[in-house]
């Protein structure tokens, strides 16, 4: 289904999915406006999100079934199958995030149902980076993203630490979209270009000018601080710490993917020439990132804090599939984002139970004999730990498996073996949690009594876990996938005649 | 009643079964009351058995290629099949797998009280990974069960194991996805380069033992990353303080199955995998010499560990380490003997040093120590488990008519071609063997009994019997008329011995040769 792209209502067909979701996302803020005092509020505002999540997946199903692509020239938003497979990833990350915050806002006493509309304008800013193709929308996307990522950071307010995770949440990514918006400028200045095919091939005639350098590494300061990479991610742990469980989940997931897929969008169809400047940076931010995130999370007592630097690490094994530069290595990207995202839903969501009314985070003796009183909770959480750790049997491994496969085949074993080595690291704090969680006595009689899932929850987290389970063991389906999609994307590319705008 | 097997296709599916039975059983043992786990887990370990009992009778000894071989594809795009067979090599590994799962669950009978059910259910899984891990035939399947296996062990021993178990779990696993996360990337960048020189991506043995030659220029890289991770599960000499501390802590079962089973499967990679993918560089003068010293350190250094050792538990452990010291040297040696030897050490050590486990976790129930000093005499007061003992003991040192010698002598007479400074010294150990062993059975069974504790002990109990009979039946066996296992594991050595001749060394061909 070709859609001309000049015209607004062409835009509006492509843009569908975010379009219906802004505008169910001012439906619920009257709603919000209007109820907002019970528990139950907060609750009918949660699943009416869900509801606008949902019927924006929809659209999204509805353009990829319908073969919705572009009619010829070049425009402010893809349509191939990398973005609806990340599109729909997004959508089902925020999804989870409203029905595991959905107990948790009660239990924290967090009566505020502004915080769905949030994780509501969140999505769509994720929604508008995966799809663009122009920088303009791109830092669009971002900043709607990161703004509502920042109230969501500091949105217990009651506690301490959560509005100091929001303000240097703000401040590092104030910083971070400086940089970013830099980039794009001086890039503009080299080519006269925001839209990144158009500024590819400006770029691939010309030789490299320093304008055009010096943007490309701006930009790529910009997005390491997004992703969280070493050196850039120096807020990452007290912000993971600091933010309410679900929202942490949120961000380690949902911000990390749309970073991500923006990263390879603008590396692959921007800056193709550029490889041989881009690759290496990418290559150290991906060992600095491996190495310094596994090394420092052994060090960690508290869960969130663990997770928040395993993060780092997985930051660094995805900057391992940006590296190859290849069909295969966007599609290994993809295939990881996918694991990460539904492994680390589901581990958040196990924390965002475990964690006691008031208390500050969750540390590891926490769950000592967690297995005992919930052994379903403490099941799924040992297949998610094992999943991150990438062992085999799990999505986790697939995920790896496939990222290693992508670097060694653009012979780079370097990579590769730091990858191994890291997550041989990983044990070292994975599996203490699953220790902690099977083999020691609880600290007290009562304890994880409290601990309760609710349905939605329950729901989400028994789908996550068996996904793991079925994607470790029967991989094809979803591996084709991603090939697909990377292919996809590759070929609406070069199919773009170049033409004017 | 190789008519009636041929007639419902057993070679098609037998493997298959194998497999997927002892899960079906993780699955019931979990469902079922807890007062049934054992049961449940007894009549599978039982059927697995007699199942498998149709690939000792169906089996082509003369066939040295792979047998009852199925595929079905999985991630064909990758070259990822679930390819599974077995030569006269896994044979017995998995004969000796199945058929002492029964023994295991008589053996836990009542020791296992708490927890049942996860017990049962972990031991079923563990039986599933290592039946994997012998009868894969694709790298990609290998690695999984390879990996798969890790955390049942590790739950067995760090749930159900002593004191400082752990510790002990923990170092396992470690030790385990240490050695084995580099033969990940190795095994990934092996299928590459053949992918590139064939044009065909697959993960799937035959295809890579065929293409080997293309990995020539990497072997060095390679072959390390192997050999590593199947180093650290023989274990090779500096690579072995992992095994002392798991078989301690491990539940009696745990120790077992560690002894008879999971230390088999590093000499078994070093035979199926390491060693035919980089023939040149692996059998080269250089590398050779440094296993087979690494070797005879093994076998010396584990013997005299042995002899001070206060903890009998621990004195057994480190025996290990001494036989499988001799299975490496039996592979390095090359000819058809030594590897037939090797391959005979691994099924003897399994079936005498599982017994002598058995026997350490019941005096261990009787009086819930291990230390050799609270024993002495309990040959008067428990004389059936002294006969078995020392019986056990016998074998284990190697004594001609029971199942320890014939391997060894083989290895040892197979491997004198090569290297005979080191078979030398190894076999001059085998006198150290002999006096750890003597003077642990001498402390526990003979001495007068000092401990008033030690005069009420009771003797073996019927149920204790069913677990010891059958294994001296099975030493006396082997060691008496060796003859059926001989001729199965020939084609297999054999087979093994011509991949590998036109890489030894010029040298010594003529040597090995004159040793057949």
């Amino acid at each position: 289904m070709p859609i001309d792209l000049r015209g607004p209502l062409g835009l509006t067909l492509a843009l569908l999915p975010v379009v219906l979701l802004t505008a169910w996302s001012l439906v619920v803020m009257l709603v919000v406006a209007w109820r907002h005092g019970s528990e139950a509020d907060s609750r009918l505002a949660g699943w009416l999100s869900v509801a606008g999540i949902l019927g924006a997946a929809g659209a999204t199903l509805w353009l990829w079934l319908a073969g919705a692509e572009s009619a010829g020239q070049p425009h402010m938003v893809y349509l191939d199958e990398y973005r609806f497979v990340s599109e729909l990833l997004i959508l089902f990350i925020a999804g989870a995030t409203c029905l595991l915050s959905l107990r948790f806002l009660g239990k924290q006493r967090l009566l505020a149902p502004e915080y769905y509309v949030l994780v509501l304008f969140a999505t769509i800013g994720m929604q508008l980076m995966v799809a663009s193709a122009d920088f303009i929308l791109l830092f669009i996307g971002l900043e709607v993203m990161s703004i509502s990522v920042y109230v969501l950071a500091g949105f217990d307010r009651f506690r301490r630490s959560s509005a100091e995770a929001a303000l240097k949440y703000f401040l590092v990514g104030a910083f971070a979209s400086a940089f970013l918006l830099y980039g794009i400028a001086l890039v503009y200045g080299a080519t006269g270009q925001t839209h990144f095919i158009l500024i590819g091939q400006q770029l691939a005639g010309s030789d490299r000018s320093l304008l055009a350098r010096m943007g490309l590494a701006l930009l790529l300061v910009g997005f390491a601080f997004k992703t969280a990479a070493v050196p850039f991610h120096m807020w990452a742990p007290d912000v993971y710490d600091g933010a309410p469980t679900p929202v942490t989940g949120f961000m380690a997931t949902g911000v990390k993917t749309a970073a991500f897929v923006a990263l390879v969008r603008v590396l692959a169809d921007a800056f193709p020439t550029f490889a041989s400047l881009w690759q290496p940076i990418i290559a150290v931010l991906a060992v600095a990132s491996m190495v310094v995130g596994n090394v420092v999370a052994l060090a960690q007592g508290s869960l969130k804090r663990m997770l928040a630097y395993s993060s780092i690490a997985h930051a660094g094994y995805l900057l391992v599939g940006v590296w190859t530069a290849t069909d295969m290595g966007r599609a290994a990207v993809l295939l990881y984002l996918i694991a990460y995202s539904i492994t680390s839903l589901a581990a958040f969501g196990i924390i965002t139970a475990v964690e006691r009314v008031g208390s500050r985070t969750v540390m590891l003796e926490d769950v000592e004999g967690f297995f005992r009183v919930r052994p379903w909770g403490a099941l799924s959480m040992g297949v998610c730990l094992l999943s991150l750790l990438g062992f085999p049997g799990t999505f986790g491994f697939i995920g790896k498996w496939y990222l290693m496969t992508a670097a060694i085949d653009r012979n780079q074993l370097l990579l590769a073996v730091v990858m191994g080595l890291g997550s041989l690291v990983s044990l070292g704090y994975y599996l203490p949690v699953v220790m902690a969680m099977t083999m020691k006595p609880e600290r007290t009689p009562d304890a994880h009594r409290q601990v309760l899932f609710s349905r939605a929850a329950k729901a989400i987290i028994a789908v996550a876990v068996l996904v793991n389970l079925l994607f470790g063991v029967w991989p094809r389906k979803v591996v084709d996938l991603a090939l697909s999609a990377s292919q996809h994307m590759s070929a609406q590319t070069a199919r773009r005649p170049a033409g004017d705008r | 009643m190789r008519a009636f097997l041929d007639s419902i296709g057993y070679a098609h599916w037998i493997l298959s079964v194998l497999l997927l039975l002892p899960l079906a059983g993780v699955v019931l043992v979990l469902l079922a009351p807890k007062e049934w786990a054992r049961w449940l887990t007894l009549v599978v370990a039982i059927a697995e058995f007699v199942l498998a009992l149709g690939l000792w009778i169906t089996f082509d000894p003369d066939n040295g290629g792979m047998q009852f071989t199925a595929t079905l594809t999985w991630l064909p795009e990758l070259g990822i099949s679930y390819r599974i067979g077995l030569d006269g090599l896994s044979l017995f590994m998995v004969l000796l797998a199945t058929a002492m799962m029964p023994l295991l669950v008589w053996g836990s009978w009542f020791a296992i009280d708490q927890k049942v059910r996860g017990y049962y259910a972990l031991l079923l899984a563990l039986k599933t990974g290592m039946i994997g891990v012998f009868v894969s035939l694709d790298l990609f399947l290998f690695y999984c069960f390879w990996e798969l296996l890790l955390i049942p062990m590790y739950f067995l021993i760090g749930t159900w194991g002593s004191s400082n178990r752990l510790y002990a779990a923990t170092k396992f696993v470690v030790y385990t996805f240490a050695g084995s996360i580099l033969m990940l990337v190795a095994v990934i960048t092996m299928v590459t380069i053949v992918a590139r020189g064939t044009g065909e991506t697959s993960f799937a043995y035959d295809h890579l033992v065929r293409h080997s030659d293309l990995l020539a220029p990497y072997a060095p890289w390679l072959f390390s990353a192997f050999a590593l991770a199947f180093a650290v599960k023989v274990p090779i000499f500096p690579f072995h303080t992992w095994l002392p501390d798991a078989h301690v802590e491990a539940p009696t079962a745990g120790s077992v199955d560690l002894a008879v089973i999971l230390l088999k499967m590093g000499t078994y990679g070093f035979l199926r995998f390491a060693i035919p993918f980089f023939p040149a560089f692996a059998l080269s003068r250089g590398v050779a010499a440094v296993f087979v010293a690494l070797a005879v350190i093994g076998i010396v250094y584990a013997a005299l560990v042995s002899m001070v050792q206060p903890d009998l538990k621990k004195l057994i452990a480190y025996s290990s380490v001494s036989h499988l010291g001799f299975v490496m040297l039996g592979i390095w040696g090359g000819t058809v003997a030594s590897v037939q030897g090797a391959i005979i050490v691994m099924i003897a050590h399994g079936i005498s040093t599982g017994a002598l486990f058995f026997l350490v976790g019941m005096l261990y129930e009787r009086r819930h120590t291990r230390l050799l000093a609270d024993y002495g005499g309990l040959a008067r007061v428990a004389p059936k488990l002294a006969t078995a003992f020392v019986i056990t003991a016998f074998a284990s040192i190697g004594l001609p008519g029971l199942n320890g010698f014939i391997g060894e002598f083989l290895v040892l007479l197979g491997s004198f071609g090569r290297f005979p400074v080191a078979v030398g010294i190894a076999t001059s150990v085998v006198v150290f063997s002999a006096a750890y062993l003597l003077v642990a059975v001498q402390r526990v069974f003979f001495n007068p009994i000092t401990k008033p504790e030690n005069l009420e002990l009771h003797d073996a109990t019927p149920r204790e019997l069913a677990v010891l009979v059958p294994l001296i039946a099975a030493m006396l066996w082997m060691g008496l008329y060796p003859q059926p296992i001989l001729r199965r594991t020939e084609a297999a050595a054999r087979r093994y011995v011509e991949t590998v001749r036109p890489y030894l060394p010029a040298a010594t061909t003529a040597a090995s040769t004159e040793a057949r």
